[in-house]
């Protein structure tokens, strides 16, 4: 069974893009790494920690953690906190994006390591992985991923170096 | 407009012939897809990164569809129309 419904290719679409916007955001701000800092990163905008946050605030933060089912809230919300409205809509198309729909959960989060790892992401890379394996996803398909996005790196590379046109029907269904 | 002249079926050497016939199988097409033919201009290349692509495209603990779909975001990243 292959993914012939156009909602799959919605939702996947959904993940990369919500992870671009994060992974920009977050690097750019050069926003430490959740997991593995080393050398930390200096951010050049402060989060708002939880305990000097808004009760509203901390409604939000504590939706984050349930979702993650982690104390850690990913310094990314911290830092977009500053706009409270901003955060609280922002996380909410967040969750929904990264929810169980047709594509799983872990899916998505396969999809996001994916996806950071081929916009060389540092941040995106620490955060998805992490999250994927808390999902659990196995040493091997970490490294299926790995795989997947080295070769169609080189392929997409070569594909525009020789300006090749398009020769798959992508709404082909086989 | 490709910027290479990309070979015809006929002129690629005779050993590569079960590789295309392979590739048409994998992807349930009737014809050798561009990509092919570019990494077929040096046998050993195809040879090489093609074995990789297929030991790295079948179902593992991922299966092809979702491999498939990660190429598919590595594509969208990389702003690759082909």
């Amino acid at each position: 069974m292959g993914y012939s419904d156009d909602a799959y290719w919605y939702e996947a679409a959904y993940v990369y893009g919500v992870t671009h916007g994060i992974n920009a955001v977050a690097d750019g701000l050069r926003l430490p790494l959740e997991y593995s800092d080393t050398p930390a990163r200096k951010p050049l905008i402060k989060a708002i920690e939880f305990e000097d946050a808004s009760d509203r605030l901390k409604d939000i933060y504590s939706d984050i953690m349930a979702f993650y089912q982690s104390e850690q809230i990913p310094v990314i919300f911290k830092t977009l906190a500053h706009d409270e409205g901003y955060l609280r809509d922002y996380w909410g198309a967040v969750r929904f994006v990264f929810s169980d729909g047709k594509l799983n959960r872990l899916t998505k989060e396969t999809l996001a390591f994916a996806a950071s790892m081929a916009a060389k992401s540092d941040y995106g890379v620490d955060l998805h992985l992490a999250e994927a394996r808390r999902l659990g996803l196995s040493e091997k398909g970490v490294m299926e991923a790995v795989q997947v996005v080295q070769l169609f790196s080189a392929y997409t590379k070569i594909a525009d170096g020789l300006q090749l046109s398009p020769d798959f029907d992508p709404m082909r269904v086989t | 407009m490709e910027t290479v002249r990309l070979l015809e079926e006929h002129e690629f050497p005779q050993e590569l012939q079960k590789y295309f016939e392979g590739t048409k199988t994998w992807f349930g097409i009737d014809y050798i897809p561009k990509m092919s033919k570019v990494i077929s201009y040096a046998p050993e290349f195809a040879s090489t990164h093609g074995r990789c692509s297929r030991r790295a495209m079948v179902d593992g603990d991922l299966k092809r569809k979702q491999k498939e779909m990660i190429a598919v975001a590595v594509s969208a990243v990389n702003a690759c129309e082909y």
